[in-house]
């Protein structure tokens, strides 16, 4: 098995001089964006992957591993000293976080999350390991009708899965779905939507759509906020080392919502957030005394720290073995691979089995640094915090605006990317969920390729979408998938 | 009977649909493929359609959090509608004056305006940062970025 060697290969780009660099430059630049209040990993993936432009594909790729943990990690950090978590994967973190920043005991919160993130993130990138090159062995047969129907399902499921109004996440989705179908259309030459505009013939770039919906919306609540200094006074945050009592009580949330956290992350649509509610409240369940939990308590923080990182990871297994994205920071982080040219899908394992191990490697890599080289330096970066907000705006925008330049060399397209963030505003303001918008804008286009294979295929017989039993199978699955909220609603209504 | 933004929200969506749709029956036909590039855009804009309506007739009403956030000062708001201004310059004068020189420029106007007043903290940020990423670009990555009217 090629596998082994392609790890081993990996680790050595992730252990040369340049690698750990690389990957240190990320995990820190990751947890300083993450730690800003509403900038999430999305954002930060999507202000990096220019940098990564005519990198080595594999430091590229460690590098944006630290981004990515980093990012997280820097999510928990803000939700623990100030109760503010930036992206939603992080709010049940600040439950016993917060209390115990507030008893003084901020380092040892940061390291019990830091640790529980650690374990999380590596159980699930071992059965990550396991399950991918299994999953792809299964999604090579797979045709066009196979592929639809799994997009399809994709996006019906985050749509129904994710918190707040589905109607607003379907929008959501389809609006992201017809800004892809600008340009000129791959199989006919057709150009569609562009207005004459000779500009809008390449369509528009992922990029512009991730910076535009994700990093300059969210400098507008940067800019809200710009006066906001309780960052700056929570600098100090005290010892971060763990006695072994805590370790002790860590164990159990740990191990399991490390396997809970991977099944949620695994599944489309669901992802870290649902994991980190269901990993806390099972953990108060089954705990001796709940009523620690929501004053502080270590199992309360590890569980969903734990199960958030654990899904995470998760989330990797569909966007590696099958090529399909199942949440929003997965379909960005499809677009980062796609930049350094590398496609991932069932042939990755087979066909590239370096690069393919060389993710996994990274995503190790990730996890240690993280750990290792992160949570000592923590009181450092949260005094970077103290940067003014003002300077700090300015900088994010430039960054949006050179990283959609350096894809494009077009102005027109910083003009389209101004427009979009200030829907993404807009849509924030209303509470239209973006993920979804980003999600059908990277699937629109395969959706629309595999849906025109099958049926020219099939010669416009749309039965081929029912006959095919897999895809009918995850058909049905997706209509189902709309009962969740119904069933919810009852719920929550009772 | 427009009460609630959502309603209002609808509405525009319809609109969008409506011109959407007629954009797409008004594509180019090829006549060679079984099915042609208008299907998509087709079905999309009725499903907006069908959206929109039951977004219109959504009861369930605005969770407080939801209320509160929408809930922004109006200085606020003419503050983001400068720095939007101040970007729109910025990407007007991008390829003409050069990033180097814009960029020291919209660092400085825009940390001042957002309420950054220690001008030498700024001056040295406006000019490092654009200097690094400008080297960073050209000479490391062969990204060119704008020259602009600066030699170098």
């Amino acid at each position: 098995m090629g596998g082994l060697d392609g790890l081993l290969q990996g680790f050595q780009v992730a252990f040369s001089i340049e690698g750990l660099l690389f990957v240190f430059i990320g995990v820190f630049i990751g947890t300083f964006i993450g730690m800003m209040p509403g900038l999430g990993p999305i954002s930060a993936i999507a202000i990096m992957i220019p940098v990564t432009y005519g990198m080595e594909p594999s430091t590229a790729l460690v590098m944006m591993a630290g981004v990515y943990y980093g990012a997280v990690f820097g999510g928990s950090t803000a939700s623990i000293l100030l109760n503010a978590p930036g992206i939603s994967g992080t709010v049940a973190t600040a439950f016993d976080g917060y209390p115990m920043a507030q008893r003084g005991e901020a380092g040892k919160a940061l390291a019990i999350a830091a640790v529980s993130s650690f374990v999380g993130g590596t159980v699930s990138v071992v059965l990550l390991m396991l399950f991918a090159p299994a999953l792809s062995q299964v999604a090579v047969t797979f045709g066009p009708p196979e592929y639809f129907a799994l997009m399809f399902m994709g996006l019906t499921a985050i749509s129904s899965l994710s918190e707040g109004s589905t109607i607003k996440a379907l929008i959501s989705a389809t609006l992201g779905f017809m800004v892809v179908t600008v340009g000129i259309d791959g199989q006919t030459g057709t150009p569609r939507f562009t207005f004459n505009n000779p500009n809008l013939l390449e369509g528009i770039d992922f990029l512009v759509i991730a910076l535009g919906l994700f990093a300059l919306a969210e400098v507008c609540f940067l800019i809200i906020n710009r006066k906001d200094t309780s960052l700056s006074d929570k600098a100090n945050v005290g010892s971060t080392r763990l006695k072994k009592e805590d370790l002790k009580e860590m164990r159990g949330p740990m191990s399991r919502q490390s396997f809970l956290g991977f099944v949620l992350g695994v599944l489309p649509g669901a992802g870290a957030t649902i994991a980190s509610f269901i990993g806390y409240i099972t953990e108060k369940k089954i705990a001796k005394k709940p009523e620690e939990f929501g004053k502080g308590s270590v199992r309360g923080l590890s569980a969903p720290e734990t199960a958030n990182n654990a899904a995470t990871s998760g989330a990797f297994v569909p966007l590696l073995s099958l090529g399909i994205p199942g949440s929003g920071t997965t379909a960005v982080m499809l677009g980062a691979f796609l930049v350094l040219g590398i496609q991932p899908g069932p042939l990755l394992v087979q066909d590239h089995p370096d690069i393919f191990w060389g993710i996994i490697a990274s995503m190790y890599i990730g996890n240690i640094i993280l750990l290792v080289l992160n949570l000592p330096l923590i009181p450092y970066i949260s005094k970077l915090l103290k940067i003014p907000r003002p300077l700090l705006i300015s900088l994010v925008i430039i960054f949006s605006l050179i990283g959609v330049y350096s894809v494009s060399f077009n102005v027109f397209h910083l003009y389209v990317l101004l427009f979009f963030g200030v829907i993404g505003y807009l849509m924030r303001l209303s509470s239209f969920p973006a993920a979804p918008f980003i999600l059908a804008f990277i699937l629109g286009g395969m959706m629309e390729q595999s849906l025109r294979q099958a049926l020219t295929a099939s010669n416009g017989d749309y039965s081929i979408f029912i006959t095919e039993p897999i895809s009918l199978t995850l058909l049905i699955i997706s209509l189902l998938s709309f009962l969740v909220p119904l069933v919810r609603k009852r719920i929550s209504t009772r | 009977m427009i009460k609630t933004l959502n309603q209002k929200i609808s509405l525009l969506l319809l609109a969008i649909a409506i011109g959407y749709l007629y954009l797409s029956y008004n594509l180019k036909e090829y006549p060679y493929v079984p099915v042609d590039s208008d299907l998509v855009p087709k079905v999309l804009g009725y499903l907006l359609i069908v959206l929109a309506i039951a977004l219109f007739f959504d009861k369930s009403s605005e969770t407080e959090d939801e209320k509160a956030k929408r809930v922004v000062p109006k200085k606020e708001i003419i503050v983001m509608a400068a720095v939007g201004g101040m970007i729109f310059i910025y990407i007007f004068l991008f390829e003409i004056l050069g990033f180097l020189l814009t960029t020291f420029l919209f660092i400085l106007a825009c940390s001042a305006f957002l309420g950054y007043r220690k001008w030498g903290t700024s001056l040295i940020v406006a000019l490092v940062f654009p200097g690094v990423l400008y080297y960073v670009f050209n000479y490391l990555l062969q990204i060119r970025l704008p020259q602009g009217i600066l030699p170098f």
